[in-house]
């Protein structure tokens, strides 16, 4: 009889333990902060991408001029926020026979939220949506608008505060861009800096 | 005199063979690399500015009550003109050897006695499957025809790759074919085809059927942008109907149509389905003839 509970009592330690590593690994989701506060209010992230390129298997779009304006906040302690624009200027194909006549983000805002994978914040950007008509008389896809479509995970780093989106944060967030049905993949390298109210205060998502 | 006009007709004929060996070359221009597959769209055509080779390799068509695995590949080929914004379609145009939609037989399941059962068959139609079952003719082909003309054919690339809408409008007939069926049994003609309205998409049939979802597939573009690629493409569409065989059985047809329309069941709307599984690839006018300049 003394055996039986003490098993019982075992069984419901070890559940009390499992509950309370989950509960931390739910907690873990990192927030915004400034100068390793915590951000209270709402704040404008303005940036343009150090290096962006978006391919579809056999031709990379390259835009020169990648720009972002992310709205960011902290909700029950997670960093929230909403991607409000994102204009995209001189752009160009790896190609001879595909121009990039029109790229645009649509149906903005795009939600995101921070997450923590390994250990590591990464933001999600859910609702992606961009939209590319390619020119050329000889480009397979001339005139036809391709679509960019689906969610993408970018790792923060803190220490150069950046957000770098490639295949293996998308993968290790779980998120994917499709594009004429298949994968697309995104690589990109964008500084966070504060526009509005912490200006020049460093940013940390933890 | 006399030499000077020998030298001049020299010269002519001279210039003569030489601009016919010249033709000769530039018609025997062949495409090369991802663009041979493009060898038969008539791309020299002015009102052809895209080139479709889509090959479906499996999928099923389901009609009534009987399905038709797709086993073996059916081509279909051609040019596509300029977009119609009315129309919200592309223009068709034939292929250059005639073979738009390759007459590919599938086998039908269940053979002959799949479709005239002996038990409930007239005695002379009885008597007939007996003899063939005798002589191992019981193996019936299910063979896709296009209905009508390649211009009948409507494409919508932007349908094809944003994944809703129509994406191909194609007019078929069903041709079925076994000795004791004769040559003419056809579920569909040029005068009243089967229309199949493919998408990428979801379909909104009416029911018993329900939707289904096609897919674009997985896009790769080649020959540096010039052919685009769609692997594990899926047209799909269950909303079509079909009219009632004919022809069936020869000089017996009055008894063996009958037959197989019974038992192909009801054909109308929502009780039919065709399933195209394949890849797709297009490319334009202008990559072609460019491609054929530049290896003469």
């Amino acid at each position: 009889m003394r055996i039986k509970a003490t098993a019982i009592g075992t069984a419901l330690a070890a559940l009390a333990v499992l509950c309370a590593v989950f509960a931390s690994s739910a907690s873990a989701a990192p927030a915004w902060k400034f100068e390793a506060k915590s951000l209270e209010g709402s704040e404008v992230i303005l940036g343009g991408a150090l290096e962006s390129s978006l391919t579809i298997p056999g031709l990379t779009t390259t835009c020169e001029n990648f720009l972002y304006k992310l709205s960011i906040k902290n909700e029950a302690g997670t960093g929230k926020g909403e991607v409000t624009e994102l204009p995209l200027y001189n752009c160009t194909t790896n190609t001879e026979a595909c121009a990039v006549e029109k790229i645009g983000a649509e149906k903005l805002p795009w939600p995101s939220h921070l997450a923590t994978v390994s250990s590591s914040p990464y933001i999600i950007i859910e609702g992606v949506r961009v939209g590319i008509v390619y020119s050329g008389e000889e480009c397979a896809v001339g005139g036809i608008l391709v679509a960019v479509t689906g969610s993408a995970g970018g790792l923060i780093d803190n220490t150069t505060e950046t957000a770098t989106f490639n295949n293996t944060t998308l993968a290790a967030t779980g998120t994917a861009l499709k594009a004429l049905s298949g994968k697309a993949e995104w690589s990109g390298v964008f500084p966070t800096e504060a526009f509005q109210w912490h200006r020049e205060q460093a940013l940390s998502a933890s | 005199m006399q030499k000077h006009r020998a030298r001049v007709v020299c010269s002519a004929m001279l210039l003569v063979a030489l601009t016919a060996l010249g033709l000769a070359g530039s018609a025997q221009a062949k495409l090369t690399g991802g663009y041979t597959k493009f060898a038969n769209c008539p791309y020299t055509n002015a009102e052809v500015k895209k080139c479709l080779y889509s090959v479906t390799e499996s999928g099923e068509v389901v009609l009534g009550s009987k399905k038709v695995p797709i086993e073996k590949p059916v081509t279909l080929q051609g040019g596509a003109g300029v977009f119609n914004e009315e129309e919200e379609f592309q223009k068709f145009y034939a292929a250059t050897n005639g073979i738009t939609l390759s007459k590919t037989p599938q086998n039908v399941p269940g053979g002959l006695l799949g479709i005239v059962p002996e038990a409930s068959s007239p005695f002379l139609v009885k008597a007939l499957i007996k003899f063939f079952l005798e002589n191992s003719l019981t193996g019936v082909n299910s063979t896709l025809e296009l209905a009508g003309s390649a211009s009948d054919i409507r494409i919508n690339e932007f349908a094809l790759a944003a994944e809703e809408g129509i994406a191909l409008k194609l007019p078929v007939k069903v041709h079925l074919e076994n000795p004791f069926l004769g040559k003419n049994c056809y579920v569909g003609s040029s005068g009243s085809p089967i229309t199949w309205n493919l998408t990428t998409g979801e379909t909104s049939p009416p029911a018993p059927n329900t939707p289904i979802s096609g897919a674009g597939g997985e896009g790769e573009f080649l020959e540096s942008g010039r052919i685009l690629q769609l692997k594990n493409n899926k047209l799909v569409d269950n909303a079509w109907s079909a009219p009632s065989p004919t022809g069936c059985g020869g000089i017996l047809s009055f008894l063996v149509t009958p037959i197989i329309k019974a038992q192909l069941g009801t054909t109308t709307a929502g009780h039919n389905t065709a399933v195209l599984k394949g890849t797709v690839s297009t490319t334009t006018s202008a990559a072609l003839i460019k491609n054929n300049k530049e290896n003469p």
